[in-house]
Order: structure tokens, then C-alpha cells, then sequence
């Protein structure tokens, strides 16, 4: 067996309850809703998505509170009302990101579905959340990492709910095969690479296309590689047809 | 470029004062010197904190040489992220020749990629942590660093027996939990504990190519 050196950053060995474990994160799962970019019903809405759009284009370090409020139509007095400074904007606008992917991934999360199908179809509505908010999804996944502990922080809890969503597949291995633990973390790592790779590249409308990727990288450490294939071509035929 | 252990060792400089090296020489020490300077201080201070003016006392120059060399603190720091890629890259690159068989190539590779960064943990941090604060334009630059971890990865597809039929992605999808494992531990300021992730980040190495049995199997003598 591999040596593991421990982590302050590894959920638990046995899983637990997927909403469970967002409540232990202490994320909102599902209570807010990112904004429709078109219907944008309070300054507040218009400010986060002022923020994302301006991290998109210039990064988190250039954006300014005036870029923020000229973006959004709104006063800076109004700003210094809702938000008491940039970052804390930015974390806003965070939280919101990650209480809009932790209920979709909740709502399709059930203990009784088959492991490998609750994979895919966590996989498939983070990716299709990310390309209908391309701003928002730039901004969670790219900027995060230049923000601050605070949003940082809030980045890893997200991604440690789902490791621990991947790592139920401990459960039922391929027999007696010493997989590390460290097996869960770094296929999370790997679809967030892939996935970030596309935003940078542009391509973010097309993230829905790299689920039969990142099926295959999630399950491959526990179902082995033949059931890994099937599952990745499976998802294939799950993803819906972009015109054009 | 940086080599393992170094940190304290002297350099060499021109002779202050007047002098008849070619002005190219000078040029190249004076940068070389303002690369190593930009390393250490972005380690130190974080890139959003570092200001030219660390950079030039650092590597004591003048300012205006600065600005002979570079149009601004991006564009440096863009020069000493590529010079410590080229250096990394080569190094893994070398070890890499030296075996046989994929698995056992992967293995060399990237045992010497981590012994590199646990040796200067500077520079580590500056290849995988800090490039994501410093803006847009360094963040393509490390998905460019990355890329050029891809041959020894593709190599893979040609040594499963079923390779082929891999998802398109498969390579740059290990190279981003290989990327993921060690930035997690840099994150934990554990860079001199690299060399003992070998096992686990030849799993996640070889598990896509080679499958689980036979990944572990490889992890087990790695970490004998």
C-alpha cells in the first residue's frame, strides 16, 4: 500500500451524507441562484455580475469598485451600502456561485442511485451550470485563487464536497487493489484543470462536451478501466446537441 | 538557471565602476541577476505585493536598467516563471531518458520533478502557486508550462495496449492531478516533503493509461 501522508485537506475516510457534508462546509446548498445575466432584479444582483464580468475581462487584481459600479449602473454610495469592500464583493459573489452549484449538485445527488450514474450526473450539471454562466464560471474557478484566504477557502470546500461525492466509490473498489486515498482529490484536480484549461481558452460554452472526459477520470482509480470506458461512453450519449 | 541547493551561492558580477565587457554581457548578468531577484522576492512577498522597486534592490540594479530590460513587473516576472519552467523541464526531461518502458520513465520523470521543487521551494511556489494571483497573462502561461508536460504523458497512450480508445483528454487530465497533488501540498508548506509523494503521484500518473491493478503495483515499488 502507497504511503499517504495526512492531510488537513482530505475529507474523512468513510463518506459521508452528501448534504451532510455541505453543511459541515458550511455552504449554502441551493438557497440562492445565480442571476439570470439578462433579468437582474436588485442592485446587489447587478453588482455580482458587474464583479464577474469584470474578472473575466481584466482579473481580479484590475478590477476596481468603479469598474464594478459602472458596470452595474450603480452609485458608489450604494455599493458601500450592500458590500464593505472589494473582496468582500467578490466573496459575495463566490458564495453565490457555489450555493447555485451545490443545489444542482444536491438535486441530482440520491444514496440510492448506482455510484458511477450519480458521478456523471453531478458531472453534467456542474458543466452545464458553468456554461450558461461563463462570467460567473471564470470567476469562481480562475480568480478565486487570486482573491484572498477568504474566497480561496470557499473554493476548497467546494471542492472537497465533491471529492467526497467521488470518493463513495471507495466503497465498492476494484477487488484488492490498493488505491491511494489520495485517488479522490487528484481526479477533482484533474477535471478542474481540463475545465479551466477550456474557460481560458474560451471555450466555455463548450464545457458540456468534456463529461465523457471527466467520467472516465473519476471513475477509472475505482471501477478499473474497461467499466471506466463504458461509463465514459455511456455519458456521451447523455450530452445535449449544441447547433452550431 | 537555479540549481538544487543553491539559495546563498555567489554569483558572478561585472566589476563595478569602469569596465570593457561588451554591453550584451552586462546586460545578460544584470537580467539573469533581476530573474533569480524576481523569484525570491514573489516567494517572499506574494506577486501582488512585490513592487519593482523590491525587485531592483534585490537584484541591485538601477531602476532605469530595469526598465531597459523589462516594460514592468509582469512582464519580469512573466521572464522568471519561463526561465524556471525551461529549468524543470529539462531536469524532468533528463531523468525521464534515462529509463526504460513507460512506467518506469514516468517514475524517473517524475521523482526528479519533485526532488527539484522540494529543493527550492521558492521557485515551486512560484511555478504552481503564486502564478495564479499574478493576472491573466501568467495564468495562460502556466497552462502553457503544463502543456509541455504532454509528450511524456502521450507517451502513455502508446504503451497501454488499449490507448486508443482513451478519451481525447486523458493526458492533460493527469497532468492536472499530478499539477493538483503537489499544489496541495505546497499550499500546506510542506515543499521539502515532495520526494515522498512519488507513489501517490505515479498513480494518478499511470491509473488512466494502466488502470487500477497495475497502477498501484508501480505506486507499491515506488515507494519501497
Amino acid at each position: 500500500m502507497p504511503p499517504t501522508a495526512s492531510h488537513g485537506n482530505r475529507p474523512p475516510d468513510s463518506p459521508r451524507d452528501l448534504p451532510e457534508v455541505i453543511e459541515q462546509e458550511r455552504l449554502p446548498a441551493g438557497l440562492e441562484k445565480l442571476p439570470e445575466p439578462l433579468v437582474e432584479h436588485s442592485q446587489r444582483e447587478r453588482l455580482l455580475n458587474s464583479m464577474a464580468r469584470s474578472c473575466a475581462k481584466k482579473g481580479y487584481g484590475a478590477t476596481t469598485i468603479a469598474d464594478v459600479c459602472e458596470g452595474a449602473g450603480v452609485s458608489r454610495a450604494t455599493f458601500y451600502d450592500l458590500f464593505k469592500d472589494k473582496e468582500d464583493c467578490f466573496h459575495a459573489a463566490m458564495e453565490l456561485s457555489l450555493a447555485d452549484a451545490m443545489g444542482r449538485i444536491v438535486a441530482v445527488y440520491s444514496p440510492d442511485k448506482p455510484w458511477a450514474t450519480m458521478v456523471r450526473d453531478a458531472a453534467a450539471a456542474f458543466l452545464e451550470l458553468l456554461a450558461s454562466r461563463p462570467t460567473f464560471a471564470r470567476m469562481a474557478l480562475v480568480e478565486a485563487a487570486s482573491s484572498g484566504d477568504r474566497a480561496f477557502e470557499l473554493y476548497a470546500s467546494g471542492k472537497r464536497v465533491l471529492q467526497s461525492l467521488l470518493e463513495r466509490g471507495r466503497d465498492d473498489p476494484v477487488e484488492e487493489v490498493a488505491i491511494p486515498s489520495s485517488a479522490g482529490r487528484a481526479a477533482i484536480s484533474a477535471a478542474e484543470s481540463l475545465i479551466v484549461g477550456q474557460i481560458l481558452a474560451g471555450n466555455s460554452a463548450r464545457l458540456p462536451e468534456l463529461l465523457p472526459d471527466i467520467v472516465y477520470i473519476a471513475t477509472v482509480p475505482y471501477l478499473g478501466q474497461e467499466e471506466a470506458l463504458r461509463c465514459s461512453r455511456e455519458a456521451e450519449k447523455t450530452i445535449p446537441r449544441v447547433d452550431g | 538557471m537555479p540549481q538544487a541547493g543553491g539559495g546563498k551561492r555567489e554569483r558572478w558580477r561585472p566589476p563595478r565602476g569602469r569596465h570593457r565587457l561588451p554591453p550584451e554581457v552586462i546586460a545578460r548578468s544584470q537580467r539573469e541577476r533581476l530573474l533569480e531577484a524576481a523569484v525570491r522576492v514573489v516567494a517572499a512577498k506574494g506577486y501582488g505585493a512585490t513592487t519593482v522597486t523590491d525587485l531592483t534592490r534585490e537584484a541591485g540594479i538601477s531602476r532605469t536598467t530595469f526598465y531597459e530590460l523589462f516594460e514592468d513587473k509582469e512582464a519580469c516576472f512573466l521572464a522568471a516563471y519561463d526561465g524556471a519552467v525551461d529549468a524543470l523541464v529539462r531536469r524532468v526531461a533528463a531523468a525521464y531518458e534515462t529509463e526504460e518502458g513507460w512506467p518506469r520513465r514516468a517514475r524517473a520523470g517524475l521523482a526528479a520533478l519533485l526532488e527539484a521543487l522540494a529543493a527550492e521551494p521558492e521557485v515551486a511556489r512560484l511555478a504552481l502557486v503564486d502564478v495564479g494571483a499574478a493576472g491573466p497573462a501568467a495564468q495562460r502561461r502556466y497552462r502553457a508550462a503544463l502543456q509541455r508536460l504532454t509528450p511524456f504523458f502521450d507517451e502513455g497512450r502508446d504503451f497501454a495496449p488499449g490507448g486508443r480508445n482513451l478519451p481525447a483528454n486523458t493526458s492533460r487530465m493527469a497532468i492536472g492531478a499530478v499539477a493538483g497533488l503537489i499544489s496541495d501540498e505546497l499550499a500546506e508548506e510542506r515543499a521539502e516533503d515532495l520526494p515522498s509523494l512519488l507513489s501517490e503521484v505515479l498513480f494518478a500518473t499511470l491509473v488512466p493509461y494502466i488502470g487500477p491493478e497495475a497502477a498501484a503495483r508501480e505506486a507499491g515499488e515506488a515507494s519501497r
